[in-house]
C-alpha cells in the first residue's frame, strides 16, 4: 500500500498530463485513455460497479479492480485533477479523496448501453458489422467493447490475463481501440470435438464437453443465462456502449426459447437489434421478413433497423427492393453495404470445409488439413507474402510444395494415427532436408520421437505413438492440464520480437536446438526446436507467423524464398489488421445511416 | 403433370433435388423432362438439336433418363463481361442486356411458356426448376422462371431451403410471406436441404411453418456433397473402357442421396400427389 500511496502522491505533484503518448506501454487500456493517474487515487474504491473483493494466494481479502477503466475516462482524469488543485488535495491520505471520487463518479458513471447486431445467417456480415460500429464509437470518443455471449469457434486466442476467448472478439476490440481484450467479450466459447460434442469455455477457463442435448437442457437455462446476465452487467459498467455479435440466425424456432446468444442476450442486455442480410446468395428479403415475423412480437420490436451487406455491382439497383423492404416491415433499413475486400482472420471453420487452396503467390506452402484442425487463423499471416497456401489430405498433393506446415489440432493423437493412415507420415518425412518443414503446437507435437499418453487424457487412444520423428523430443500428456499463455520473445537466430500464444496440453521435452527466447515471470524460458541443416521448425506458439520475423525467417528456406521476401517490405499482420478496420468501418460510415445508429444507441424507439 | 422446385437462395439445391425427383419419377416409368424456364450460366451444354442450355437442365435430362433439348432450357443468360448479358432465346442470341438495349419481357415469357407447353405434350411429366429465390422484391415484376410460369401455367411449388446457413425457418416464411397473394396459394410443401444430424429435433419448427403456411412438410435432406460429371463426359462413356462413367457416377451419386433421404423420413410420396393433384 505504501507505494501506491508513493506513486499516487507523485501523480498529484506532476498534475494533469492527459494521454501520455511517449509511455513506452501507451496505450496499456484503449486509445485516447487519460494517463495523470496511472495509480488510482480511489484505491481501493470498494464501489461494486468498479470492481470486487477477492482473497489473495496469500489469504489476505484485498480489492480487485483489473478491468475499471473509469479513472482513464479522459473526462474523468482531468475532473479529479482540478478537484484536487480546487480543495488543495496533496496528501493521497487526505479523506476529502473520497468526496472527489463521489462527484467524479456522480457526474460521469453512467451504465452503458447495449446494441445487438444479428444476422438472418451465419455469414451474414454480423462480424463485420460489431467492428466497424465499435470503430466508428471509438472514433467518436465513446468506450466500447465488443461482446459476443457465446461463440462456436475452433479459432481462439489467449488473453493477457490467460483466457481463452474467440479470435474474432480479439479483433473487434482492437477496432474498439482497445488494447487487452478480455474474457467478458466472449463468455461462453464452444469449441466443436466432433458432429455433436463441443468443449464448452466460460469466461475463458474449460468448463466441461457437452452435447448438443445437455447443452441445452441443462447448461443453457442455468450456468448459461447465469454467465451472460454477469458479463453484460460486468461490461455495462465500464464501457459507454456494448456492442453485441449475435449467432446463426435468431428466428431458429426450434430452439428459440433456449437461444441465448440472440434475443435472449438481447433482452438481457436491453439492447435494441440490428438485423443483418448477406444479399450475395439471393432471397435476402424473404431472410429479413421471414425472420422478424418468425420472432414472437414483444420481441420483433426490438429490431430498429436493417442492413443489406456484401452488395456487389450498382448498388442502386436494390434501393427500390430496399423501400419496399421498409414499408412491408416498418423498419428503416439503415444500411446498403457494397461488398468490401477485407483481409481478416476466417471465423468459421465452414468457410474451410471445403477449401483446397488460397492465394497464388509463387511459394508453394502445403498445409497438412487435419481431419481436427485447429487455431488455422495462424496461417493468415501467410498471405501477405508472395504464397499459395495447398491444403493437403493425400501423399501425393505434397509433390511440388516450397514448405509445409503442420498446424495446430483439436486432437493430437487422434490426427497422428490419420496421418498415418493416410500415409502421410512417411511423405512428410520423405521431404526432410528438401524443404522446410513446420509444426505448430500439435503439429510440433507429432514432430517428436515419441508421444505418450499412457491415459489417454489427448486422444480417444491411450499408449505410446511413435512420432514423426523429425525431432528427438518426447512429447507426454501425464495430467489433465492445460497451458494457456500470452508469450512475448525473440527469434534467437536473429534477436528480433516475437509475440505468440500457448493453447495446449501435454509438454515436450526437447533435445534440440531452441528457436525462441520467451520472457517469463520467472525469468527466460527457451521455446521451440530448430535444425537449421534439415530445416525443421517446431513451436508452440500459435500466432507465430503474424510478426515478420520468424515468418520471413522460415520462408527463407524455401528454395528462391530469400530472393523473393527481399523484393517486398516486411508488414507487421497487426498492421494489415489495423488498415483493414480501417477500410471497414470507412465503408461502413459512407453506407450506413450513422444518425439512425446514434439514435437507436441512444434508445430513440 | 407438372411440378416447380423453387430455392429460398440461389445454391439452396434446387438443382439437385429436381434431378433427383427426375430421376425418382422417370424410374417408375413416367415420360419426364426438366425445365428452366431461364438460366444464368456460363457453363453451356450443347444439344444434339443444337440448343445451347445450362449444364443443370443437361444433368436433369440424364436423370430423367431423356435426351437433353432446347426446350429444356428456352432462356440462357450468359455474362459477357462488364455488367453485359447476352440472352439466348431458343438457341438463338437475341439481345443483351446491362448496355442500353432491352429485351421485351413479355416476348421471352411468351417464348419460354411456349416451349414449356411443348414439353408438356411431348412428355407425361414436366419437372421444373425455379431460378435464385422468387422472392427478390426489386426483380418480382420482371421474373420469368419462378412467379411467372406458377401464375401463367398453375405450376404448383416446393420450396427448398438451405439449412447450412441457417436461418432456413425464417427463409422458407419469408419467402412464402413475400408472395404475391395470387401464386401463394400455389406453394405447397417445403423441403430442409443439406440437414446434419437428427431430423426429430426439427419437428417443431417444421410443424409450425406448416401451421403457418399450410406448406406440406416434405422431409430433409441430409448433406452431400455431389460430384457433378464434367461437360464433355456426360452424354456418353467418355472414352472410357471400364470402370463407372462420370455419368454413372452421377446417378448413383442421386440413387445414394435418395437412399439416404428415405432413411431419415423424406416423405417423396408428398411430392407425387402435389404433382398429380
Amino acid at each position: 500500500m505504501d507505494n501506491i500511496t508513493k506513486k499516487v502522491k507523485e501523480e498529484i505533484e506532476r498534475g494533469w498530463i492527459g494521454s501520455d503518448t511517449n509511455c513506452p506501454y501507451h496505450p496499456c487500456h484503449f486509445g485516447g485513455q487519460d494517463c495523470t493517474f496511472c495509480f488510482c487515487p480511489f484505491y481501493p474504491c470498494c464501489d461494486e460497479n468498479f470492481g470486487r473483493n477477492i482473497i489473495s494466494r496469500r489469504g489476505a481479502d484485498i480489492w480487485e479492480c483489473t478491468f475499471c477503466l473509469f479513472i482513464h475516462r479522459p473526462e474523468v482524469g482531468k475532473f479529479v485533477m482540478s478537484e484536487f488543485g480546487r480543495l488543495g488535495i496533496i496528501d493521497p491520505k487526505d479523506p476529502r479523496i473520497g468526496s472527489v471520487f463521489g462527484a467524479a463518479k456522480k457526474k460521469f458513471f453512467r451504465r452503458g448501453r447495449a446494441i445487438m447486431v444479428l444476422g438472418a445467417t451465419s455469414d451474414a456480415g454480423k462480424s463485420i458489422t460489431v467492428a466497424a460500429i465499435c470503430r466508428i464509437l471509438h472514433n467518436r470518443g465513446y468506450l466500447v467493447a465488443p461482446f459476443k455471449s457465446q461463440n462456436m469457434s475452433l479459432n481462439s486466442k489467449v488473453t493477457r490475463m490467460g483466457h481463452e476467448i474467440a479470435m474474432i472478439q480479439t479483433i473487434q476490440s482492437k477496432a474498439a481501440g482497445l488494447k487487452n481484450p478480455d474474457q467478458h467479450m466472449n463468455p461462453i466459447l464452444l469449441k466443436p470435438k466432433g458432429d455433436t460434442i463441443s468443449q464448452v469455455m466460460v469466461e475463458g477457463e474449460s468448463y466441461g464437453d457437452f452435447n448438443v442435448e445437455d447443452y441445452y437442457g441443462k447448461f443453457v437455462p442455468g450456468p448459461g443465462i447465469e454467465t451472460v446476465r454477469k458479463n453484460i452487467d460486468f461490461l455495462k459498467n465500464r464501457y459507454d456502449f456494448i456492442v453485441m455479435e449475435g449467432a446463426g440466425s435468431p428466428a431458429e424456432i426450434n430452439i428459440y426459447d433456449r437461444d441465448i446468444a440472440n434475443i435472449g442476450a438481447a433482452k438481457i442486455a436491453d439492447a435494441p437489434c440490428i438485423l443483418v442480410v448477406n444479399v450475395e446468395w439471393g432471397g435476402a428479403f424473404a431472410y429479413a421478413v421471414g425472420t422478424v415475423r418468425l420472432m414472437p412480437e414483444e420481441d420483433r420490436g426490438r429490431i430498429k433497423g436493417v442492413i443489406l451487406n456484401n452488395i456487389r455491382g450498382d448498388i442502386s439497383k436494390i434501393s427500390p427492393g430496399a423501400k419496399e423492404l421498409e414499408k412491408i416491415l416498418r423498419i428503416p433499413v439503415m444500411g446498403l453495404i457494397p461488398h468490401i475486400n477485407v483481409e481478416l482472420p476466417m471465423e468459421d471453420s465452414e468457410a474451410m470445409r471445403g477449401m483446397k487452396s488460397r492465394g497464388n503467390g509463387s511459394m508453394v506452402v502445403s498445409v497438412i488439413k487435419l481431419p481436427r484442425i485447429a487455431n488455422f487463423t495462424d496461417l493468415d499471416p501467410l498471405y501477405m507474402e508472395d504464397t499459395a497456401i495447398r491444403f493437403v489430405t493425400e501423399p501425393e498433393e505434397l509433390e511440388g510444395s516450397g514448405a509445409i506446415i503442420i498446424p495446430g489440432t483439436k486432437n493430437t493423437t487422434d490426427d497422428l494415427i490419420w496421418m498415418k493412415e493416410k500415409g502421410l507420415d512417411k511423405a512428410v518425412a520423405g521431404k526432410k532436408g528438401k524443404i522446410p518443414i513446420l509444426g505448430i503446437c500439435g503439429g510440433y507435437q507429432m514432430m517428436s520421437r515419441v508421444l505418450e499418453d499412457p491415459n489417454g487424457i489427448e486422444g480417444s487412444v491411450s499408449g505410446s505413438f511413435e512420432g514423426l520423428g523429425l525431432f528427438d523430443n518426447i512429447t507426454r500428456w501425464d495430467e489433465y492440464r492445460k497451458k494457456v499463455i500470452q508469450a512475448e520473445g525473440m527469434l534467437l537466430r536473429t534477436g528480433e520480437p516475437v509475440t505468440g500464444y500457448e493453447i495446449h496440453m501435454g509438454t515436450s521435452e526437447v533435445n534440440e536446438e531452441p528457436l525462441f527466447c520467451i520472457k517469463g515471470i520467472s525469468g527466460d524460458e527457451k521455446e521451440g526446436s530448430f535444425r537449421e541443416k534439415e530445416m525443421l521448425f517446431g513451436t508452440y506458439l500459435h500466432g507465430i507467423l503474424e510478426k515478420p520475423a520468424f515468418r520471413r525467417f522460415f520462408l527463407s528456406y524455401v528454395r528462391g524464398g530469400k530472393a523473393v521476401l527481399s523484393a517486398s517490405e516486411p508488414i507487421d499482420y497487426d498492421d494489415l489488421i489495423e488498415e483493414n478496420i480501417r477500410k471497414l468501418s470507412s465503408a461502413f460510415e459512407e453506407n450506413m445511416d450513422t444518425e439512425r445508429l446514434m439514435k437507436i444507441l441512444e434508445g430513440e424507439p | 403433370m407438372k411440378i416447380i422446385f423453387l430455392g429460398t437462395s440461389s445454391g439452396a439445391g434446387k438443382t439437385t433435388i429436381t434431378a433427383l425427383y427426375c430421376r425418382y419419377i422417370s424410374r417408375k416409368g413416367i415420360r419426364t423432362a426438366p425445365f428452366k424456364a431461364s438460366n444464368l450460366s456460363l457453363n453451356s451444354f450443347v444439344t444434339k438439336d443444337g440448343h445451347e442450355i445450362g449444364m443443370g437442365q443437361a444433368f436433369q435430362a440424364l436423370a430423367s433418363g431423356t435426351e437433353p433439348s432446347g426446350d429444356m432450357n428456352p432462356i440462357l443468360l450468359k455474362p459477357s463481361g462488364n455488367g453485359v448479358m447476352q440472352i439466348i432465346v431458343n438457341g438463338e442470341a437475341r439481345d443483351s442486356i446491362g448496355g442500353c438495349t432491352h429485351t421485351d419481357i413479355s416476348v421471352m415469357m411468351k417464348e419460354a411458356y411456349t416451349a414449356f407447353d411443348r414439353l408438356s405434350e411431348e412428355y407425361e411429366a414436366v419437372i421444373c426448376e425455379g431460378s435464385g429465390s422468387p422472392a427478390e422484391l426489386n426483380l418480382m415484376d420482371r421474373d420469368i422462371a419462378n412467379i411467372g410460369l406458377m401464375r401463367e401455367r398453375k405450376v404448383p411449388a416446393i420450396l427448398v431451403g438451405d439449412i447450412e446457413r441457417g436461418g432456413a425457418f425464417a427463409a422458407l416464411y419469408g419467402t412464402w410471406l413475400l408472395m404475391p397473394e395470387d401464386v401463394r396459394p400455389l406453394l405447397k410443401g417445403f423441403i430442409i436441404n443439406r440437414f446434419r444430424g437428427d431430423p426429430s429435433i426439427l419437428a417443431g419448427a417444421t410443424d409450425k411453418i406448416t401451421e403457418l403456411t399450410g406448406m406440406k412438410f416434405i422431409g430433409t435432406v441430409p448433406y452431400m456433397e455431389l460430384k457433378f460429371p464434367e461437360e464433355d463426359t456426360m452424354s456418353d462413356t467418355g472414352g472410357r473402357l471400364e470402370g463407372p462413367t462420370p455419368a454413372d457416377a452421377f446417378l448413383n451419386n442421386l440413387d445414394s442421396l435418395m437412399e439416404t433421404a428415405e432413411r431419415v423420413g423424406f416423405g417423396i410420396e408428398i411430392i407425387d400427389e402435389i404433382l398429380s393433384s
